[in-house]
């Protein structure tokens, strides 16, 4: 299933790599509000390429809750002809192996699989390194950390459920209450007593011209969803900085005269470099001059941009303003 | 005849199984009906926070997901077991002193209600939603917790406003409120697996949710103190096994033996 709003960076060609997949049956879904949508004639344009594939495109939105992915997403969903449903994001490039890869793992007790995304840029702007860096290393590492915890951690660009199991919580239309529908699920998943399993393989998403304000405005719609899901973590979340964490701990070695201050701190933005540089090539990045500016400035803004999502509980999705409220429902 | 435990409580708040797990865990020992009732706690007292941040408890944001899903695990329930599943929550004021804490629960609730204001304005917003208002462990607990008295306190004055009082919430059964006058339920008050040795109220009506609450009114019931053979969660661990003694059991009159104590 593919919720479609709008132009998304090589729409055409990500949309072309799920005509090309190769597993024994199965159907593409895409959702649009409108057909005055531009991304309407690129999937009609490219489903008329590949007419053996069998693919539906379905218009218009039904309001279930405040959730306009969701809303976008119930008319494909009500209709899907199969059990197993992969929810997957407009800007997600995937290979042709993807949906063997995907399923190979779920078993009995799973819930969800999902995947850690995996940041390509071509575009331009500093927005676009600074956003592969962000999530080729702080999300990749954070999710897999928390998925390791028991965290049901989804990311809704690429969820594989079971209609049967997620119809046992209300379907995708109860999710439309909330803003994250992906965390919800694995939330909901793991409430029936399911597990969220993360795929081996990251998802690509490409990303295109991106300007700092995008990528600023992205991640401050992330973290007030973080926070609000989670408000005990989200105070701690400043220490998943190597600034701030390093200055403590250099502080503390240096307290009890064990290693000096500024060694400890050299030592340590060192240590996380290395950590980070190996995680972005496991992520698929190739380690450019330009992703050790962008990983500074990443590191940088950290502070910065928790105490803009702290400031206020409101998101911004693709030009509709959400409210939210403690536990990541919408205000209605 | 069947058994119910109206009193029971999952991973939404602070029990250990979650809900498909209490179903098949009562399911499979013949119960004709049980009520999950995870707490709700006030939006805006210390406590009540703390325990919201924590996910001890039910919220806005989690009682929609609650709802659904009891409403398919009560059709699950009801094709493999013939057991109805009642939605519930126990709204929990709690405080540092044990004569200002109070739990009320509310059986076959529709809507999401915060545990804020006066106990009779609670109670009232039960049954305005159809709901039974039950007075939740009024009395001791004979545990090692918090103690919930503030309703016990003021019996008198709210012995309109509540369908049934807690005669036995776990093992230990309670003279003075048996005594009392008022009407009665037994429930076990479950948090995890162990806890299932404990009281329970025994129906003679429909499996149904409306003759069961009927039944509560009229006060056509029974009490039972249910017992498991020694069973997987009780092996003993370090040479324990964990039985209720009789002076926890109280002391009733005993049919039968320890095992299948039976009170009416």
């Amino acid at each position: 299933m593919k919720p479609l709003k709008g132009l998304d960076f090589q729409l055409e060609e990500n949309l072309e790599s799920f005509f090309r997949l190769e597993y024994p049956k199965f159907e593409l879904l895409f959702s649009v509000a409108s057909e005055e949508d531009p991304a309407y004639e690129i999937v009609r344009r490219v489903a008329s390429k590949f007419p053996r594939v069998r693919a539906r495109i379905f218009v218009g939105e039904v309001k279930v809750g405040g959730n306009p992915k969701v809303n976008n997403l119930v008319k494909g969903y009500q209709a899907a002809a199969h059990d197993w449903i992969l929810v997957s994001d407009s800007n997600v490039r995937v290979p042709r192996d993807y949906l063997k890869v995907v399923t190979q793992d779920f078993d009995e007790q799973t819930g969800v699989v999902t995947a850690v995304v995996s940041g390509q840029y071509l575009g331009r702007g500093f927005g676009a390194p600074l956003e592969a860096t962000y999530l080729n290393t702080f999300y990749a590492r954070w999710m897999m950390i928390a998925v390791k915890f028991g965290a049901p951690v989804v990311i809704g660009k690429s969820m594989l459920f079971r209609r049967s199991e997620a119809n046992r919580f209300g379907g995708v239309e109860l999710l439309a209450q909330y803003l994250a529908e992906d965390y919800m699920t694995g939330h909901a998943m793991k409430l029936l007593g399911r597990r969220v399993k993360v795929m081996h393989e990251p998802i690509i998403q490409m990303i295109g011209d991106y300007s700092f304000k995008e990528f600023w405005s992205r991640h401050v719609r992330w973290g007030r969803i973080r926070r609000a899901q989670s408000p005990l973590v989200f105070p701690l979340e400043p220490l998943l900085s190597f600034w701030i964490s390093g200055a403590f701990g250099a502080y503390a070695l240096s307290h009890f005269d064990i290693l000096p201050y500024w060694q400890t701190l050299t030592m340590h933005a060192c240590i996380w470099a290395l950590c980070d540089i190996f995680l972005m090539e496991r992520m698929k990045e190739a380690i450019k001059p330009k992703n050790l500016l962008a990983w500074i400035v990443r590191e940088s803004l950290h502070v910065p941009l928790w105490i803009h999502v702290a400031m206020g509980t409101s998101v911004n999705w693709r030009g509709t303003k959400l409210n939210l409220q403690q536990g990541g429902l919408l205000e209605t | 005849m069947f058994l119910a435990d109206l009193h029971v409580h999952s991973t939404f708040s602070d029990g250990q199984m979650n809900i498909p797990e209490l179903v098949d865990f009562y399911g499979r020992r013949g119960f004709g009906a049980i009520a999950v009732t995870d707490h709700v706690v006030e939006h805006r007292a210390f406590l009540g926070k703390a325990a919201r941040h924590l996910n001890l408890c039910l919220t806005p944001a989690t009682f929609p997901l609650y709802k659904a899903i009891l409403r398919s695990e009560a059709d699950r329930a009801w094709r493999e077991y013939r057991m109805v599943v009642i939605t519930g929550f126990e709204l929990s004021k709690n405080s540092w002193f044990n004569h200002r804490s109070a739990h009320i629960l509310g059986l076959g609730v529709k809507d999401f209600m915060a545990a804020d204001g006066d106990i009779r304005d609670l109670a009232r917003g039960i049954r305005a939603q159809g709901g039974l208002a039950v007075a939740a462990h009024p009395v001791s607990t004979g545990k090692l917790e918090p103690q919930t008295f503030h309703l016990w306190s003021r019996r008198e004055e709210l012995r309109e406003d509540f369908d049934a009082w807690e005669v036995a919430s776990g093992t230990k059964w309670s003279d003075e409120v048996h005594t009392s006058g008022l009407p009665l339920l037994a429930t076990s008050d479950l948090h995890r697996p162990s806890q299932i040795n404990s009281w329970k109220t025994q129906f003679t009506c429909e499996r149904d949710q409306g003759a069961i609450f009927d039944a509560i009114r009229r006060q056509d019931l029974s009490f039972k103190f249910y017992q498991e053979p020694v069973s997987e969660f009780e092996r003993p661990i370090h040479g324990w096994i964990r039985r209720p003694s009789r002076a926890r059991l109280g002391a009733r009159p005993v049919h039968g033996d320890l095992g299948n104590v039976a009170y009416t």
